[in-house]
């Protein structure tokens, strides 16, 4: 019996005017998406070559550096490190433009002192510290919105509506529905059978433009796929099908409860409203007073003036009162060890702000990102970022990798350093580590781990808001009028 | 008359009474409510953040002593009308850091050392990933949406109740209908259009820090008006569509399509077309940084041949010491970032020299040098002037939509548009060469205390200081008047389109 009113609704939706609107755009976004994204400039390609270079440009930097010695590359750093571009910004681009694409693990110039009285002449290398450069320091991101698989996806949720806000409220005004009723029908298989029908009308269009939208990418050649990327994208499609049916329960829960199916348009309309534009946006610029943190010019100048009480404690470009007067050197590991309790200070200060100004960002972000969740189209926008490993979660996971492997850096260096006899064994000073140089095959690569993890909460809250909502459609339909 | 007013009154009361219009107002009530507070925290921000880089600038500049010093800076002012429409309020550059040798130019992907413009006082900058709503967006997407709920069954949904034919079996001939129904639900609009906008007013007020002058109420006032016009375009096209249609139901599903495509598919498609396909490819950031680099190397070779040409091998052997003076104290620090030189020269036991030859040639040099940091400059700015053309193109692809149109009217009228921030670039510019003119005036490049304050310091009690001229309300109107006149043309062809059809309307 379900099945007969699938296909009826079917029938039904095929020769309507929103259907035919439908088949209209769908296509036609799809063909956008597939052309500007495969063809359009900064496009894969060139991130992929950017994100080599940038590759063998650390290689380089690291074999350079270990040909020397231990200590020129413990001092000098690994380099900067690029994070994997994703294949999938197409699917969801998750405002790539204001992620950044590495970090920095390098250390930047050298200092010296020389010619002063009662202060021996020495040229240092500033250790390096993690440092996060900003994608764009000016911020051009002015137009927010691509037109990825994401807004598709916001569209189709608005289709979903155009679908169901007639599907009882319409049948009760034609009196149809009395009729259906008087047949052995139970009102759960009338609202599943308008369920399918509306999600059938709705997905099969929709897979049949994600499949033309990838046969196009792929006859462009510019953006190859894995195995993992077909994956990737059928757990996209679940997600589309996930999100797409969140608001077919949704337009049937307001066709229900009204009596005019004009009503129930203009209530589901302005909810969409609120839940894709109003809510999101408002929630996620709300966090920047719920939790206000420092601005970026209060941090920096607090670290600088951090650094110069630091300075001015040791004073290591000489003077009367330097603590730091003699050179550190193989023979003076007491100046050495004075040098290496100062770089360990400066390191610590800088690391601490550096990583403490971005955690509190992040702080922010997320907190943003959890209270803006309760719009299923801003957890279905998620969700597909988290997939397509664009977005601000990617570059979050990144930064946490990058400093598991400033650790694991760090410690190489430690543990080669042990192995050399000569060595003093003083970190992070020049002269007082390995003068040796190393396998630059030895040195620790960073690789990036994927995790998709984070999907889970997403989808669960997606299956969360489908049970919801099915479930007050369900009551709603149950204890309505058929009148 | 009479007739009409009495159309109006019924279309009027038949809005006002339905669910559409309470919800409606709710709606459109909370959510600018919400948002004028949200920017009116963010106004503040700024404002604040303004002040500190003010204040902080002009302790900056009492330490100044000599002329090659000087480094004033250009500080765009939040501009309080930012509440309303944000636009690039957060977006670009804030500070502007004119020096004389330094060409003024925005990179926006390539990082540059000493970058001469500068956006300070963001504290997120990843919170810019979620969409701004302002006022003006709530009334762009909402308020739209609303017209077309007041106006989809204007005459389908009469003709379907079949009180249309009641209506003109009575005296009223076609045209008088049309224009009441226009004009009532247009009446029944009008307040939540006033009442949102009073809201966002009084919480706007509210605040300490906004002060509102007669000059900012009269552009206010001109939004709500160019508003009104938007809604009405939006009413006009709901009209228009419901007689060409024969049920109510078409009516609504054809234009929440066309609702959706124009608020929001359209110029999002022509936009980032055109920034992935762009009309004027532009050379790379980095690209142009070498001819810039070139340019350095003509100066330098320039200025050497004219101290040449003044019988010096270098700058420095100009000085002529008094006799038994050891003139070692000649020192000159130089700093390059590639795209700039600037070199600064330092004379000890300065009263023992005879500096007027050095003078003479420094006032060539520095002159020289300003002018080559302005052939820097031209082609430095090259990747944000193309920019600009594609950003200029995809607008005029975006006004096909007359809900981007309203946008870019509200903007130009709020004074918070891509135009505005170029002019504040520009008048960095015109700053920088106004603080040229003040230093030629007082001869500054060939005098003593361009490098040593023995002689007195550099006189700068004078010195020019920025100031953004704000727009009068005739300029911005003119600024916003081709949007106008598209929204109007769009009123007008709307209204025709809805007279005509339905003067030929076929009743049975």
């Amino acid at each position: 019996m379900i099945w007969y009113i699938t296909i009826k609704e079917i029938y039904h939706n095929l020769t309507t005017l929103r259907f035919a609107l439908m088949i209209i755009l769908l296509p036609l976004l799809f063909l956008a998406n597939a052309l500007i994204y495969s063809l359009g400039g900064h496009g894969y390609t060139t991130q992929i070559n950017a994100h080599n270079r940038q590759v063998e440009e650390k290689r380089k930097h690291i074999k350079a550096q270990a040909d020397k010695s231990l200590a020129e590359l413990a001092l000098k750093g690994p380099g900067e490190i690029p994070k994997l571009p994703s294949r999938l910004t197409f699917c969801a681009d998750g405002t790539d433009e204001l992620v950044p694409r590495a970090v920095k693990m390098i250390s930047g110039g050298s200092s010296s002192r020389s010619g002063q009285d009662r202060t021996e002449d020495y040229g240092w290398t500033p250790p390096w510290t993690l440092e996060y450069p900003l994608q764009s320091k000016v911020g051009s991101a002015m137009q927010r919105i691509k037109i990825d698989w994401v807004f598709i996806g916001v569209l189709m949720s608005f289709f979903a509506i155009l679908f169901t806000f007639d599907a009882i409220a319409g049948e009760r005004a034609r009196g149809t529905l009395s009729l259906i009723m008087s047949n052995t029908v139970s009102r759960g298989q009338v609202l599943l059978g308008k369920y399918l029908g509306a999600f059938l009308t709705l997905t099969v269009p929709l897979v049949i433009g994600i499949l033309m939208n990838l046969l196009l990418i792929l006859i462009s050649g510019n953006i190859p796929f894995a195995s993992s990327e077909w994956l990737r994208i059928l757990g996209m499609v679940g997600l589309f099908a996930l999100h797409i049916s969140v608001f077919i329960f949704l337009g049937l829960f307001f066709s229900s409860r009204v009596s005019n199916a004009i009503t129930s348009l203009v209530w589901l309309l302005l909810t969409w409203v609120c839940l894709a534009f109003v809510f999101p946006s408002l929630l996620g610029t709300f966090v920047g007073n719920l939790n206000p943190i420092p601005s970026v010019d209060e941090v920096s100048m607090r670290r600088e003036a951090q650094l110069k009480q630091l300075g001015d404690e040791y004073r290591p470009f000489g003077g009367s009162e330097s603590k730091l007067r003699q050179a550190a050197t193989a023979e003076n590991p007491e100046a050495a060890r004075l040098w290496a309790t100062y770089f360990t200070k400066e390191i610590e200060t800088k690391t601490r702000f550096n990583d403490g100004q971005i955690d509190q960002q992040f702080g922010q972000v997320q907190l943003a990102r959890d209270i803006t969740q309760i719009s299923p189209i801003t957890t279905f926008q998620y969700a597909m970022e988290g997939l397509a490993n664009t977005g601000i979660v990617g570059y979050m996971n990144f930064v946490k990798q990058a400093r598991r492997y400033r650790e694991t850096f760090i410690d190489f260096i430690k543990t080669e350093d042990q192995s050399d006899p000569e060595s003093l064994h003083i970190y992070p000073v020049k002269e007082g580590l390995s003068q040796k140089p190393v396998d630059p095959a030895a040195v620790p690569v960073f690789t990036e781990q994927i995790s998709y993890r984070n999907v889970l909460s997403q989808v669960g809250l997606l299956v969360l808001f489908n049970l919801l909502f099915f479930i007050i459609a369900q009551v709603s339909f149950l204890v309505s009028e058929v009148k | 008359m009479h007739t009409l007013w009495l159309v109006i009154q019924r279309e009027f009361v038949s809005n006002v009474l339905t669910s559409r219009f309470m919800i409606g107002f709710i709606v459109c009530l909370l959510s600018t409510a919400v948002a004028v507070f949200v920017q009116v925290d963010d106004y503040e921000k700024r404002l604040s953040g303004y002040n500190t880089a003010v204040r902080e600038a002009q302790e900056e500049t009492r330490t100044w002593e000599l002329y090659v010093d000087i480094k004033p800076k250009a500080h765009r002012k939040p501009n309080p009308l930012g509440i309303f429409n944000v636009g690039t309020e957060n977006f670009g550059a804030n500070t502007v850091t004119v020096e004389l040798s330094k060409p003024i130019f925005e990179f926006v992907t390539f990082p540059i050392w000493l970058a001469p413009t500068q956006k300070r006082g963001s504290d997120n900058p990843f919170l810019a990933m979620f969409l701004t709503v302002d006022v003006v967006f709530i009334f762009k997407i909402v308020l739209s949406a609303l017209a077309i709920l007041f106006a989809y069954n204007t005459i389908s949904g009469e003709r379907e109740d079949g009180t249309l034919k009641l209506v003109l079996s009575n005296a009223i001939p076609r045209d008088i209908v049309v224009l009441g129904k226009y004009l009532g639900g247009m009446l029944s609009l009008f307040p939540i259009i006033l009442v949102s906008l009073l809201v966002a007013l009084l919480i706007a007020f509210a605040s300490p820090v906004t002060g509102f002058d007669s000059n900012d109420i009269a552009h206010i006032i001109l939004i709500f008006g160019v508003s009104l016009l938007y809604v009405s375009t939006w009413y006009l096209l709901g009209l228009v569509l419901s007689v060409w249609t024969k049920e109510a139901a078409t009516t609504l599903i054809l234009s929440m399509f066309i609702w959706v495509i124009l608020t929001s598919v359209h110029s999002n498609v022509v936009t980032f077309a055109v920034e992935k396909f762009p009309l004027h490819p532009s050379k790379s950031e980095q690209a142009v940084l070498q001819p810039a680099f070139d340019v350095w190397d003509q100066f330098r070779k320039e200025r050497d041949a004219y101290v040449k040409q003044r019988g010096y091998d270098d700058l420095k052997k100009s000085i002529t010491w008094e006799p038994g003076t050891v003139s070692t104290g000649t020192g000159s620090g130089s700093m390059s970032g590639g795209y700039f030189l600037t070199e600064s020269y330092s004379v000890s036991s300065v009263s023992k020299a005879d500096t007027s030859i050095f003078q003479g040639i420094l006032g060539y040099q520095e002159q020289l040098r300003i002018a080559y940091a302005n052939k820097a400059e031209e082609i430095l700015k090259e990747p944000a002037e193309a920019r600009e053309q594609n950003a200029k193109f995809a607008d005029a692809l975006s006004r096909i939509s007359f809900a981007d149109t309203y946008h870019f009217a509200v903007g130009a009228i709020a004074g918070t548009d891509r135009q505005r921030y170029n002019d504040f670039i520009a008048d960095s510019r015109a700053y920088k060469r106004e603080i040229v003119e003040y230093l030629k005036d007082k001869k500054a490049f060939s005098s003593r205390a361009w490098f040593s304050t023995d002689k007195g310091a550099a006189e700068l009690t004078d010195l020019p200081v920025f100031k953004q001229r704000r727009l009068t309300l005739s300029e911005s109107f003119s600024r916003a008047s081709i949007d106008i006149l598209i929204l109007l043309a769009w009123n007008i062809v709307l209204f025709m389109a809805a007279y005509v059809s339905f003067l030929r309307y076929d009743m049975s």
